[in-house]
């Protein structure tokens, strides 16, 4: 459903994305983890198409995302890191907007919103104007947005910052409905976050990025087999790579 | 090319529960009814200074066209260098500050349905305001009788110069994140377009370059159709310029995926 083919991303001579590749298929819900300015956002966007790699390619449900981009974005559902909202339009209103714009034909407009404003339980502020809304409300009309046309593909980036637990809660719930539906209607979900028990909640896999280079890509339960939790094997990863660097560039001098 | 209307319609309704669509249009009801009063004025004193002093020769090539109408569209045309810039300041600006630009540009739209809704978003609006101008020559017509064709070809002329104003708004929007830059920036080459021309009174620019310069100001073009000439060169330099800043916008708004 996902594929990342060597994807970088370099600015100059900042390396933000260094050659990651990974597959993911379809009913998969995926973490990507790291610390703060590892790349996943970068990463991210590249997925998305918002920025384009410097190298390397992305298919998304069999197209590719620069080759063919309007297919590639029409199977994408996506929450950036600070949701995309027009403060002066209504819940609805926006939503209704979204589905427009990702070519929900008129039709099935109406459904296919009222269908997102229910999943992201967000009937009662239908009528209100985002401007009004607070923090986890606006989230959420973030994820609305991204799954009014039901993509098979999620990418969401950190959906859970900002809610209360019992929205947190919520939100793991809907993700999991998502990816447990059935044929068409099963979503591939890729989320990102540092909330390591997010990653144990929600996701199967975790694909761990350690300053843009992809360190750990395993199922969950096989990491957390020998009795070490994700927390030590985040901490250890981390930072094995800063000591390996150190060690190179020590060689690099001697030499 | 399907979305453009999507765009644009959502950018008018944001247009119109913003305060700055009514403060524009207040204000631009208010001063041109202002320069149309001032006009009738000047025009009243000219015809009665030329009763006094019995210039009959002067009386009889007075008209509402050349001697009021085309004071008035002029002034108009100078109001409309102030307001565009606040309407096309929020066009892409708003869209970078809201983190929106980031939704467009991964949905399935192309980067012409956006610039294209964009503007024909603001060139909706100045359409209205347009309208608006065009109801004090209406009067003209209750009360006296103007030619019709000079005065449409002068509607016509602010009706281009606004789009072409609008056009250059848009891109001023595309470069920045700040409104208030946006509306600087517009202003700036707006005002630098009016007053290209002045250089080639100072004697520093040759015979081609003025020639350059005349051309590319909106000034002669606008004042043609002002004297009622519609000629295929103005029109298409209304088109040429709107193009123009239509293909730098579309760059500038794409110039993200390049950084």
């Amino acid at each position: 459903m996902i594929e990342a083919r060597e994807l970088s991303k370099r600015y100059g001579d900042i390396v933000a994305v260094d050659r990651v590749s990974f597959s993911i298929e379809r009913g998969e819900v995926v973490g990507f983890l790291g610390p703060n300015g590892a790349g996943k956002t970068t990463m991210m966007r590249m997925l998305t198409g918002f920025l384009p790699p410097t190298d390397g390619e992305a298919i998304i449900a069999g197209h590719d995302i620069f080759e063919d981009p309007l297919a590639a974005r029409r199977a994408i559902g996506y929450l950036p890191e600070t949701p995309p909202l027009y403060p002066e339009m209504t819940v609805a209103g926006y939503v209704e907007y979204a589905a427009r714009i990702k070519d929900v034909p008129r039709r099935e407009r109406r459904a296919a919103v009222d269908r997102a404003l229910e999943r992201c339980a967000l009937r009662d502020v239908a009528l209100r104007v985002i401007g009004t809304l607070s923090k986890g409300y606006r989230q959420r009309v973030g994820i609305a947005q991204a799954i009014v046309h039901d993509p098979p593909v999620l990418i969401l980036d950190e959906p859970t910052v900002g809610l209360d637990p019992l929205q947190i809660r919520e939100i793991r719930d809907l993700i999991g409905e998502l990816a447990s539906g059935q044929g068409e209607h099963q979503h591939t979900v890729i989320l990102s976050t540092h909330i390591l028990a997010e990653v144990s909640a929600i996701c199967r896999r975790v694909i761990l990025i350690v300053e843009g280079r992809k360190a750990v890509d395993a199922p969950i339960d096989e990491l957390t087999r020998d009795g070490h939790g994700l927390e030590e094997l985040f901490a250890r990863e981390a930072t094995r790579d800063l000591a390996a660097d150190a060690a190179a560039a020590a060689a690099e001098g001697a030499r | 090319m399907r979305h453009v209307t999507t765009v644009s319609s959502r950018e008018l309704r944001s247009l119109f529960v913003s305060p700055v669509a009514y403060v524009v249009l207040s204000l631009f009801a208010a001063l041109s009814g202002l320069f149309f009063i001032l006009n009738i004025a000047a025009f009243n004193l000219r015809v009665l200074q030329a009763q006094q002093f019995q210039a009959f020769e002067e009386l009889q090539q007075l008209n509402l066209n050349d001697h009021l109408l085309a004071y008035f569209f002029d002034s108009m045309g100078v109001i409309l260098l102030f307001v565009i810039p606040g309407i096309t300041m929020g066009l892409f600006a708003a869209e970078k500050t809201n983190g929106t630009q980031e939704l467009l540009m991964t949905s399935p739209l192309t980067i012409w349905d956006i610039v294209l809704g964009k503007f024909t978003a603001a060139a909706a609006f100045v359409t209205i305001l347009v309208a608006m101008v065009a109801a004090f020559p209406g009067l003209l017509f209750v009360y006296g009788d103007p030619e019709f064709g000079k005065t449409a070809s002068g509607i016509l002329g602010l009706l281009l110069v606004g789009w072409t104003y609008a056009a250059i708004g848009a891109f001023a929007s595309s470069v920045t994140r700040s409104q208030v830059v946006s509306f600087l920036i517009a202003f700036a080459l707006l005002l630098g377009m009016l007053l290209l021309p002045a250089i080639t009174h100072l004697g520093v620019a040759g015979d081609v370059a003025g020639a350059v310069f005349r051309w590319i100001s909106t000034g002669e073009h606008f004042q043609a159709l002002i004297g009622g000439l519609v000629n295929t060169a103005d029109l298409a330099y209304f088109a040429v310029a709107i193009g123009v800043f239509l293909m730098l916008t579309k760059a500038a708004v794409e110039s993200v995926r390049w950084r």
